[in-house]
């Protein structure tokens, strides 16, 4: 009861510390961004726009982890403002993209990506001005961070269109990708919420999240781990910009040492939760959850440690490789995949933490369970035609370059399986009435799908669709 | 009378808060085959009638969206499974050989999983989907036809007491109370209707009724696409056709390794590729004429996203090259010893020309990459890496001949021994172009199937079939007359209800209006009626 009563006045006090503590940090960051530019004396080049956008993004994801950390309302406020501010920034990084390179950015998974964060800014703030779902951006945030930092290792040199790109339909094709990719991601954000409201189980969360940080970091480990503690990271050739290739197709791996066994650490901590969640639930004993909780807050810590040593030792620095003789150097961009994965970590581990310390405040400041489940089923409304048109026109440009419709190439085999699994989502929905919970982990999965068809693919897949 | 309580089941469903338009006729659907179904099984059970209900048995299991769901999640771990392993006429053998153990190779081969999608289970499985959308619409279509023909127009007082959105207004008599309802609805922009009948009377008015069959539309435009792709399947090939510049053709070579010969055949006239300045290319293009009988019917430049379609066969820009020959060798000419003038001539391969009484020269060979052994030149390779042109002067007179060679080949033969001294000025290469060739008779069905698809989606989606009735009730006890208005809608219904509380209002404002004694001809002529 007493902490009910403290909270009116504790705000005021907080609140301002930490709303002023990100501007400053967005001053500063901002300042010293201009003294770079005044130095080179290129104010609006693309680069300075697109890290205005990341340190406006990243102030928004401080601000929403703020309101997590003190429950302060006024964060929210000021995050949406952020938010604002970074969308501006993004909108005269894409406009001074498209000026550059003479055509929509949608040509490379740089240019992909910087479309698809755009998107899912600006669909943030519809979602928060029409829905009233203040705290969306607790999800979208950090999709939109990850998105910017993998922006930035990326290859970003402006290609000229290669002769099966010149054509309208590049531009209606990923104009309609884009939009589709982002109302997903949208309909995740709100099945996430809905799920809360729903009054899902604290500890199932934990379950979930301990769940998937275990997935990365062991597959991580299970793939890169090498003799004596090494992690294999691909070799990169700083010159072309690209991997190195002993032959075609396969790619030079150099062993980082010691950083595998940080790995396996890291892979050990983060599973404790999930452990600690199973004994709880085969002993029946919930006094195992409040330690899984303080081992959650520990394996942030060594999360965050990892993720410094990585960056640390994977940005630079030359080191032995097993199939050829000396040293090759390697950096981040020849290793998007465990960066994303870690951070991701990180991020759903925060989030946990968010939830698990400000449930009510997020109760509190969401619209009710019914009207998320309706606006989950709204959002993938939006999103399903969306991909059917984004297939068809596809398919369209596909038989005028390739000769045929469908070529069950990998990544057009993945947009049917996307479109396959909404098309399951609302046949549930509307003949089985399929509502709530269940539609929440569909729309889920769904997103899931969609993400695995817009990286997963080109990363791992071979095939015709090589652009992005 | 059957029809009515039909429908007001229906109704009923309708108005549970199902949003879907393929949900209303589901539950019904089901009742009414449990009632056929109960036929037989009541005349007792002989074999005939038993194989009977067997077969509606699989008619029913196939038509639900059980199955349906079922089949779906089959073709996505499939499919997923298809992009997961090489497949086998995109990747070439030697990297299948290298990827999978031979033993492994031969169990994936057996199964068809390196060629998932045209493996027979596949294909059956897309059957089995496409009965399915058949079976589910057909099963669920006579129900909805029937709700969509028939609308439901008076309400009577069971579906009255259930709906929502209603509102009951009190007004004077049922002819104010009428009137008001058609001027509001009016207003709103729908065009109500006025129903008599013996024992009752009231008001109906709706919109976008076709978005009932919004579902039926979407299911048909699927199996159009598929059909289309049958028709493809069966009657379609893919294939290639390599030209060099000049040549004329007809045999496609497909797929298969199977030639294919057109009833007319192309001629590629010019091929070319244009570069961006960092040396990318920008631009493939080829100078293609169809001949037919030996004449030119048609002629067009493709590039890559530009194909030329001739009687429903489509050729497409895929790859562009030099084809190891030569077009044509551009040389100055001049007599050795003399001061005679400089001549230019142009040679392709073989030609002779005569550059004094007594001198002919001929392009006799050419090598695109040549090696030297023992004094004689090899062709190498066909690549376009060293090339070597050999030709021949000949005096007729005295019949000697001398070779000359570019470059100077010392080891084979003295270009300086010939009468005339020669100079390469350009050397002009030919190209060749590769072509994809595809025909696709059923691609028409396809594309307007996408059409389709499109609208129906929009008609799924977006369309609401939006109802409103207007009853005037009389209270068996007051004698106090109101009037009872309704709405349903099939979807998006929080927005349906914010246009019914304005049409709520609107009939307040015209009962006011009414009673007030505002002048209104409408009045008049119902009332005259």
């Amino acid at each position: 009861m007493s902490r009910v009563k403290a909270e009116p006045q504790q705000p005021e006090a907080t609140g301002m510390t930490l709303i002023v503590l990100v501007g400053l940090a967005i001053a500063f960051l901002l300042f010293m961004a201009f003294l770079n530019v005044v130095k080179s004396g290129n104010l609006l080049n693309e680069s300075n726009l697109l890290f205005a956008a990341l340190i406006f993004y990243a102030g928004a994801g401080a601000l929403y982890l703020g309101f997590g950390v003190t429950g302060t309302e006024s964060y929210v406020r000021f995050a949406s403002l952020a938010t604002w501010a970074g969308l501006i920034a993004n909108t005269a990084a894409v406009a001074h993209r498209w000026y550059e390179a003479g055509h929509p950015p949608f040509a490379s998974v740089y240019e992909m990506l910087l479309s698809f964060v755009w998107t899912l800014a600006a669909l943030t703030l519809l979602a928060e001005r029409k829905y009233g779902v203040k705290v969306i951006g607790t999800v979208t945030m950090p999709v939109a961070i990850v998105g910017v930092v993998l922006m930035q290792l990326l290859r970003s040199d402006v290609h000229p269109l290669v002769p099966a790109l010149q054509s309208t339909w590049l531009h209606v094709h990923v104009t309609l990708a884009m939009l589709a990719y982002a109302a997903c991601a949208l309909s995740f954000a709100l099945a996430m919420m809905f799920l809360i409201q729903d009054n899902m189980k604290t500890e199932t969360f934990l379950a979930v999240t301990s769940a998937s940080t275990v997935a990365i970091y062991a597959s991580i480990v299970l793939t890169r781990f090498e003799g004596w503690g090494g992690l294999s990271l691909v070799a990169w050739n700083a010159e072309d910009k690209q991997e190195v290739f002993l032959s075609k197709g396969v790619r030079l791996f150099v062993i980082v040492p010691d950083l595998g066994w940080l790995m396996l650490l890291a892979t050990l901590v983060v599973a404790a939760p999930l452990v600690l969640y199973g004994l709880a639930r085969w002993k029946k004993d919930d006094s195992f959850l409040s330690i899984a909780n303080r081992a959650v807050f520990v394996s942030i810590l060594l999360q965050v440690m990892t993720l410094a040593m990585f960056l640390l030792r994977a940005r630079e620095g030359a080191y032995p490789s097993l199939d050829a003789d000396g040293l090759f150097p390697t950096t981040l961009a020849a290793s998007p995949f465990i960066l994303s994965g870690l951070v991701g970590g990180v991020f759903i581990s925060l989030l946990y933490l968010l939830l698990l310390w400000r449930r009510t405040d997020l109760e509190r400041l969401l619209p009710d369970a019914d009207a998320l489940d309706r606006i989950t089923y709204k959002t993938i409304c939006i999103a399903f035609p969306l991909l059917t048109l984004m297939i068809a026109a596809g398919a369209y440009w596909a038989n005028q370059t390739w000769g045929s419709y469908w070529n069950w190439d990998p990544k057009e085999t993945w947009a049917a399986i996307t479109w396959l699994v909404y098309a399951g989502y609302l046949h549930m929905r509307v003949t089985r009435g399929w509502r709530g919970r269940r539609a929440a982990y569909f729309a889920i999965l769904g997103f899931g799908v969609v993400m695995f068809t817009f990286f997963g693919v080109t990363y791992l897949l071979p095939g015709l669709h090589a652009y992005a | 009378m059957r029809h009515l309580a039909h429908n007001r089941v229906k109704q009923g469903i309708m108005d549970s808060g199902l949003t879907g338009s393929f949900c209303n006729v589901l539950p019904v659907a089901t009742c009414l085959a449990e009632n056929v179904h109960s036929l037989p099984r009541n005349r007792g059970g002989n074999m005939a009638l038993s194989f009977i209900a067997a077969a509606r048995k699989t008619w029913r299991t196939a038509a639900s969206v059980k199955t349906g769901v079922i089949l779906l999640i089959l073709v996505v771990i499939l499919a997923a499974v298809g992009t997961v392993i090489l497949q086998r006429p995109i990747t070439d053998p030697e990297e299948m050989q290298r990827a999978y153990s031979p033993q492994a190779l031969r169990l994936l081969d057996a199964i068809g999983l390196t060629d998932v999608f045209h493996a027979w289970w596949f294909i059956g499985l897309m059957i089995l989907v496409s009965f399915s959308i058949i079976a589910a619409s057909v099963d669920r279509f006579p129900n909805a036809w029937r709700y969509y023909s028939r609308p439901y127009k008076y309400p009577d007082s069971s579906f009255r007491r259930a709906l929502h959105p209603q509102k009951s207004i009190a007004i004077n008599d049922e002819e104010t109370g009428l009137v008001a309802a058609e001027r509001a609805l009016h207003s709103l922009g729908l065009s109500p209707e006025r129903l008599v009948r013996e024992d009752h009377f009231g008001i109906f008015a709706e919109r976008h009724r076709i978005s009932e069959m919004a579902v039926y539309i979407v299911h048909a435009s699927l199996l159009l696409i598929f059909f289309g792709a049958i028709v493809d399947g069966i009657y379609g090939w893919r294939g290639e056709l390599t030209l060099n510049e000049g040549q004329t053709s007809n045999a496609i070579e497909l797929r298969d390794g199977k030639t294919r010969a057109l009833p007319f055949a192309i001629r590629c006239d010019a091929a070319g590729q244009e570069n961006y300045k960092d040396g990318t290319p920008k631009k493939w293009w080829s100078k293609l004429a169809v001949v037919e009988n030996g004449q030119d019917v048609a002629k067009k430049e493709i590039v890559v996203n530009d194909p030329l379609v001739y009687a429903g066969v489509r050729f497409y820009q895929s790859s562009f090259g030099l084809n190891g020959k030569v077009n044509k060798l551009m040389l100055n000419a001049a007599p050795s010893g003399g001061s005679g003038p400089k001549r230019e001539i142009g040679l392709a391969l073989n030609d002779t020309v005569v550059l004094d009484a007594d001198t002919t020269v001929r392009f006799a060979e050419f090598f695109p990459d040549y090696a030297i052994r023992d004094g004689q030149v090899y062709r190498k390779s066909n690549q376009m890496e060293n090339p070597a042109v050999h030709l021949i002067v000949a005096k007729p007179s005295t019949g000697q001949n001398y070779d000359v060679w570019f470059p100077q080949l010392d080891e084979v033969a003295d270009n300086s021994k010939a009468p005339y001294r020669f100079e390469a000025t350009d050397l002009k290469l030919s190209h060749f172009t590769g072509l994809q060739v595809s025909h696709e008779p059923g691609q028409w069905a396809v594309w307007s199937g996408v059409v389709l698809l499109g609208i129906g989606l929009i008609f799924v989606f977006y369309v609401v079939h939006s109802r409103f009735w207007a009853v005037p009730v009389r209270d068996e006890r007051t004698g106090q007359v109101a009037l009872w208005i309704g709405g349903s809608a099939n979807r998006n219904r929080d927005a349906f209800e914010q246009r019914f509380d304005q049409l709520v209002a609107a009939v307040e404002k015209e009962v006011n209006l009414i009673s007030t004694g505002a002048p209104s001809e409408r009045v008049a002529s119902v009332g005259t009626r």
